[in-house]
């Protein structure tokens, strides 16, 4: 839903620069201009619903299992999809985190848990995952593995599709990962905040203080 | 505005086509140039270090000022043998035989969305380092571009709001 007024607005954007590229200054595209550059500035999505933790056990890069709910309970937490054979989106998005963890003082960077689950398990072993994680990230982040059918019905629980890894013809293997990362409060254990792929280090900098007290951004 | 859209990252490369288009449009309807071949030129090169020692990803921008449209058809380098041109759809990278290159336009390989991609590294490059790439077009001649490596976090798309 969100999706479809983003997009209507974008559009009426794009039709305003286009506009004003050949007149020289049509203004009829300026009550919804107004209205996205009011929300620009915040990069995260409150959730008015949050999303209750998914009941996952996976497990971890040590090769042990690991409960979800039972190891972040009362923690903050931020969730993230992806895999290891991604070049761009997975690690970029562990980096972001990684460099704004370090910006929190120390007490508050122990409390943060940040875990990552694959969506590729056949390729992601605890073994790959211990050694992509600690350098797409850092080495206190969190890798889960496990069946994929797991996995995907744990996202499911949290509104992020995941599709399967697919084999195509020449034996390449296209992988999918989650659209955004979750942050779970550590008051209630629900996910209460949304951030999407684009959200920078800046970002994360100027929200991981509140998200570690379980406030709103 | 672009940051909010791109948010939406499912949409983000249709958003990004359709504002190329209506873009596109405005152009050819109002300039009165040009020449009728592609002329290309290509800024703001970078590869963000990579985690493995396996695989690397390239951005930049290709404008082409010509009246003519080009394709960017395929990429070497030493770096690599396995290199590949990639667009990410619903969090899915798929390789593509070819990006446009449209008239009066350009093609934008940015993070989040299409990009280079390098397989099988013969060395992993490092920040401050420069991976040399030759970009081969289907009309124009081929052009070399050095990429920077950059932290793993650069993202210059986002410094500009």
């Amino acid at each position: 839903m969100r999706k479809k007024t983003v997009l209507a607005a974008a559009l009426v954007v794009a039709a305003g620069l286009t506009l004003s590229a050949c007149s020289g200054g049509d203004d009829s595209g300026k009550g919804p201009v107004a209205e996205i550059s009011a929300q620009a500035n915040r990069p995260g999505t409150v959730l008015d619903q949050p999303y209750a933790k998914p009941n996952l056990v996976l497990t971890d890069t040590h090769g042990k299992k690991y409960d979800l709910r039972e190891r972040t309970k009362g923690k903050p937490t931020l969730i993230y999809f992806g895999y290891t054979h991604c070049p761009d989106v997975c690690p970029l998005t562990m980096s972001n985190i990684a460099v704004a963890r370090k910006q929190l003082p120390k007490a508050d960077q122990d409390k943060l848990q940040v875990v990552f689950v694959t969506t590729d398990p056949e390729r992601d072993t605890p073994a790959e995952l211990a050694k992509w994680l600690p350098s797409a990230g850092d080495p206190s982040f969190t890798g889960l593995t496990g069946d994929f059918a797991t996995i995907q019905a744990g996202a499911r629980q949290m509104g992020i599709g995941i599709d399967p890894p697919k084999k195509e013809k020449d034996g390449s293997v296209v992988s999918m990962h989650g659209a955004q990362v979750i942050a779970f409060s550590p008051k209630t254990d629900r996910g209460y905040v949304l951030y999407g792929e684009d959200t920078t280090v800046d970002d994360y900098a100027k929200d991981l203080p509140k998200l570690v007290r379980g406030e709103n951004p | 505005m672009n940051r909010r859209a791109t948010s939406a990252s499912a949409l983000a490369p249709v958003l990004a086509s359709v504002i190329a288009l209506t873009a596109g449009a405005a152009l050819a309807g109002c300039s009165t140039s040009s020449g009728n071949g592609p002329e290309l030129k290509v800024s703001g090169a970078f590869m963000p270090q990579p985690v493995g020692d396996d695989m690397a990803a390239g951005f930049l921008t290709v404008r082409n000022s010509g009246g003519g449209a080009d394709k960017l058809t395929s990429v070497t380098s030493d770096i690599s043998d396995d290199i590949t041109i990639h667009e990410t759809n619903n969090q899915k990278m798929q390789e593509v035989n070819a990006f446009d290159v449209p008239a009066d336009g350009e093609l934008d390989l940015e993070r989040g969305g299409s990009h280079i991609m390098f397989m099988k590294l013969k060395q992993k490059p490092k920040q401050g380092e420069k991976v040399a790439v030759e970009l081969r077009f289907e009309k124009s001649g081929p052009i070399k571009v050095e990429l920077p490596v950059k932290e793993p976090t650069y993202n210059p798309m986002k410094h500009e709001h």
